[in-house]
């Protein structure tokens, strides 16, 4: 049984995945990334989609 | 009279002559300028000076006595010599030292969390933190060690070392290769043995989905890159066609069984439908050659049971729609569980899940749709408990007349991709019709179609052997890419010197390359004992078990790599390719010089060399760290914790979709080793997947090889939610880290069906 199963109250300490894509792959959790790819995926922006973002 | 000598760790041992008069003789006789004799002479001399500097009262340290042979060497004249024990020492102390930083991180991987080490979190996909992802840890940091203190030249090493260059996945530098398009359909074909036992060849669809698995595991212990399949449509299209034969002969006697109220027909109807293929030279397929096969099964079926014609009819209608139907579900469930499968299977000594890669999309017979279809649904659907699946990457190739407009075939698949991808983030999309893939490209010939290895790995073209320029049973050999804004930074804005240096180093990493090569090529069948074994390696076929595969790794790709060309125009003339036209002129420049000079190094050696653009956001921080100790933090070149992947725009600089697109698109057709473009979309996309078809048919028309569309995915593992979550998740309320109420998630369970159930709380 999991931590997460034998609460009464569901879901302490449990974290929201993220899933992010770092060199081609996709990673689920953030947790196991290195120091570079985090400040990398903090920095990115969103691209618009009209012509002049 | 010397009595005792300190070791390097401190320990006082008892002095003794001859060891010194041995080191000394060979070093002599290395440079044949002396015998024993002579060693015997200096030692003794040696002993005499060690004792005028007073080391009768005081015991010398080991470098003292080394310091006074190599004084008396140079006092009588063996000059040669005492160069050779200069040399020899320093040797000793660089392994001596890398020894000891050796120790130093079998210490910290044994010690320090993963979430504390850097070092451990190097690759995502293995946990640092578990017994047998330390051991690779261990291993990737012994073989490290050993490969740059004997396998490299001191300037390769220096190079490496420094951050000039990176030699990707160094720890297998002497012992295999990257990848592999693995082509199932030929693998399959008379079964095949992993090594560890034989397989037969399958006879179903779920058996060909568990065997694909299987194929990527076992490759993954032979190479050290990713696995990808190019053809999965293909390939498991026989596997639905077996599947749907079966189910109809099983459905056509159970409805036979049922109208004249009889048991055990099987085999009379399997007789019927043997003889019926024997007459029309077809089977039982899935929406072709319906009603020359039916047709000759109706007569059958009146010939030698009492019905009608009509009745037979009937029955044989019945029986395709429901055997089409059962095909359907049993397809489904074989990419249900061939992608949970990639998703919990570990392999490399159980510390890492294969990086599995499958292309599929061009197949237009009903099988390969079918499977298409099936693998999407499946993805989108999710693991367990609604989990997006990290494998394997999904590539979607894109083909005009195939499947890219209105008219197409696979028109419905290509759109139901697109879906699947705006929530799931997969599948990416290679682009068929860019004109660097398009020159391959021959219809009904699936092994020209470019695949990728998911994370960018292209091959096609083939100086070897110009006749096989194809993806299947090929793939890279080793990659190692340049530092180029660091080439930039020491040209100090001078263009001419940049070039000069930059030729310097290809020159360097080609040479490299090539060395490995030779350590690779002189590794035999029985090194691999599945990519060769097997023969999924191009050629592989014709060696026997002892032969070495030099020749055949030449269809195999060598590959220089370089990354930060944002940063590296900002370093030599102000600013980025995304700012200027003229600097997007300067970029290309710059790409199509490295691209040139690995097709004259092709040429010029017959092997496959080939530009990579980089995928290193990890190996991004260790070039850029080194700089900026090295020269500081220089505006838009070293000021931040990583340089920006191959010729992307920076991942900061604000920019439209469509602009992106345009100006990282000429490079895709420069860097035949591989490449990949993306755009970050806001929000859910998965609401708003014209926007994201919009994206992708840009891509198309810009000439993109192979791109893909980033989007937050994110998942609440408590509630369930899949989508955009802020601070607060949007379905249940709760904070990262907050706890729900039980009578809360029975509620939420009454509203969404995808609310995961844990026994604790039920």
């Amino acid at each position: 049984m999991s931590a997460m199963q034998r609460q009464s109250i569901v879901g302490k300490d449990v974290s929201f995945e993220r899933i992010r894509r770092i060199t081609g792959y996709l990673v689920g959790t953030m947790d196991k990334w290195n120091n570079a790819k985090k400040a990398e995926e903090r920095d990115r922006v969103k691209h618009g989609l009209s012509k002049n973002a | 009279m010397i009595r005792s000598v300190i070791k390097r760790d401190g320990r006082i041992v008892l002095y003794d002559q001859s060891k010194i008069a041995e080191a000394i003789l060979k070093s002599l006789q290395a440079t044949k300028e002396g015998d024993a004799a002579d060693a015997e002479r200096i030692a003794h001399a040696v002993e005499h000076y060690l004792i005028d500097q007073g080391c009768e009262d005081a015991p010398p340290r080991i470098e003292q006595i080394q310091d006074a042979v190599e004084y008396e060497l140079m006092q009588r004249g063996f000059d040669r010599t005492a160069k050779a024990y200069i040399l020899y020492r320093a040797n000793r102390t660089r392994i001596r030292e890398a020894n000891t930083s050796l120790m130093r991180t079998i210490d910290e991987i044994t010690n320090v969390d993963a979430r504390n080490s850097d070092m451990k979190r190097d690759n995502a996909n293995i946990d640092g933190n578990t017994a047998m992802g330390s051991m690779l840890q261990i291993g990737t940091a012994g073989a490290k060690a050993y490969n740059e203190a004997y396998l490299l030249t001191p300037e390769q090493a220096k190079a490496h070392r420094e951050g000039d260059i990176h030699i990707h996945d160094f720890d297998f530098y002497s012992l295999t290769t990257t990848c592999t398009q693995i082509d199932i359909l030929r693998l399959f074909q008379g079964g095949f043995s992993t090594g560890h036992g034989f397989l037969r060849e399958p006879q179903s669809i779920q058996s060909y989905a568990a065997l694909a698995a299987i194929a990527i595991q076992s490759n993954q212990n032979d190479q050290h890159g990713g696995q990808s399949i190019p053809n999965f449509d293909y390939g498991m299209a026989p596997g639905v066609a077996k599947s749907f034969a079966k189910a109809y002969t099983r459905k056509l006697t159970e409805s036979l069984e049922d109208l004249l109220d009889r048991e055990n027909e099987l085999d009379s109807v399997k007789r019927l439908v043997n003889e019926a293929s024997a007459k029309t030279g077809t089977t039982a397929r899935l929406e072709k050659d319906e009603e020359e096969f039916d047709g000759a099964i109706c007569q059958l079926l009146c010939e030698n049971y009492p019905i009608t014609a009509e009745q037979a009819a009937h029955l044989i209608e019945r029986a395709r729609k429901r055997a089409t139907r059962q095909t359907e579900r049993d397809t489904y469930q074989a990419m249900e569980g061939f992608v949970h499968n990639l998703n919990t299977m570990h392999s490399r000594a159980g510390a890492q899940t294969p990086f599995s890669s499958i292309n599929y999309g061009t197949d237009t017979s009903p099988e390969g749709r079918m499977v298409i279809r099936n693998v999407l649904l499946a993805t989108d659907a999710g693991l367990g408990h609604g989990e997006t699946c990290i494998f394997p990457i999904h590539i979607f190739k894109v083909k005009e007349g195939v499947n890219y407009n209105e008219c197409d075939p696979n028109y419905d698949l290509f759109k139901l991709s697109m879906k699947v991808s705006a929530k799931r983030l997969f599948p990416n999309y290679v682009f068929l019709d860019s004109p660097f893939n398009l020159q391959y490209y021959k219809a009904g010939h699936p092994e020209t179609e470019v695949a990728t290895m998911g994370c960018r790995t292209r091959v096609m073209g083939n100086t070897f052997d110009p006749t096989r320029e194809i993806s299947f049973g090929r793939g890279n050999l080793s990659f190692t890419s340049i530092n180029l804004p660091r080439l930039a930074i020491l040209s100090k804005g001078d263009e001419k010197v940049f070039y000069q240096k930059l030729d310097e180093m290809m020159e360097l990493v080609a040479g490299q390359l090539l060395d490995r090569f030779e350590i690779q090529a002189e590794k035999h069948v029985y090194n691999y004992p599945f990519l060769m074994g097997q023969g999924v390696w191009l050629d592989s076929e014709k060696l026997g078990i002892n032969d070495t595969v030099r020749e055949v790794l030449k269809h195999g790709t060598l590959s220089i790599g370089f990354i930060g060309l944002a940063e590296t125009l900002t370093a030599l003339y102000g600013h980025h390719h995304g700012e200027s036209e003229q600097m997007q002129q300067k970029g290309l420049e710059m790409i199509r010089y490295m691209r040139d000079y690995c097709d004259r190094k092709s040429q010029e050696t017959h092997m496959n060399f080939s530009l990579l653009a980089t995928p290193a956001e990890g190996l991004s921080g260790r070039f850029i760290r080194m700089d900026q100790k090295r020269f500081g933090s220089i505006p838009g070149v070293t000021d931040r914790e990583y340089y920006t992947n191959s010729f992307h725009i920076p991942v900061w600089y604000p920019i439209s979709a469509f602009d992106k697109i345009q100006l990282e698109a000429p490079y895709h057709a420069l860097t035949n080793a591989g490449h990949i473009s993306y755009v970050e979309l806001d929000g859910d996309t998965a609401n708003n997947v014209e926007a994201f078809e919009s994206v992708v048919r840009c891509m198309h028309d810009a000439g993109i090889g192979y791109g893909s569309i980033n989007h937050p995915v994110d998942r609440d593992p408590v509630c369930g939610y899949v989508g955009v979550i802020g601070d607060v998740c949007p379905r249940c309320g709760r904070r990262d880290g907050e706890a729900i109420s039980e009578e809360k998630l029975r509620e939420l369970r009454r509203l969404y069906p995808g609310v995961p159930t844990f026994c604790g709380c039920e």
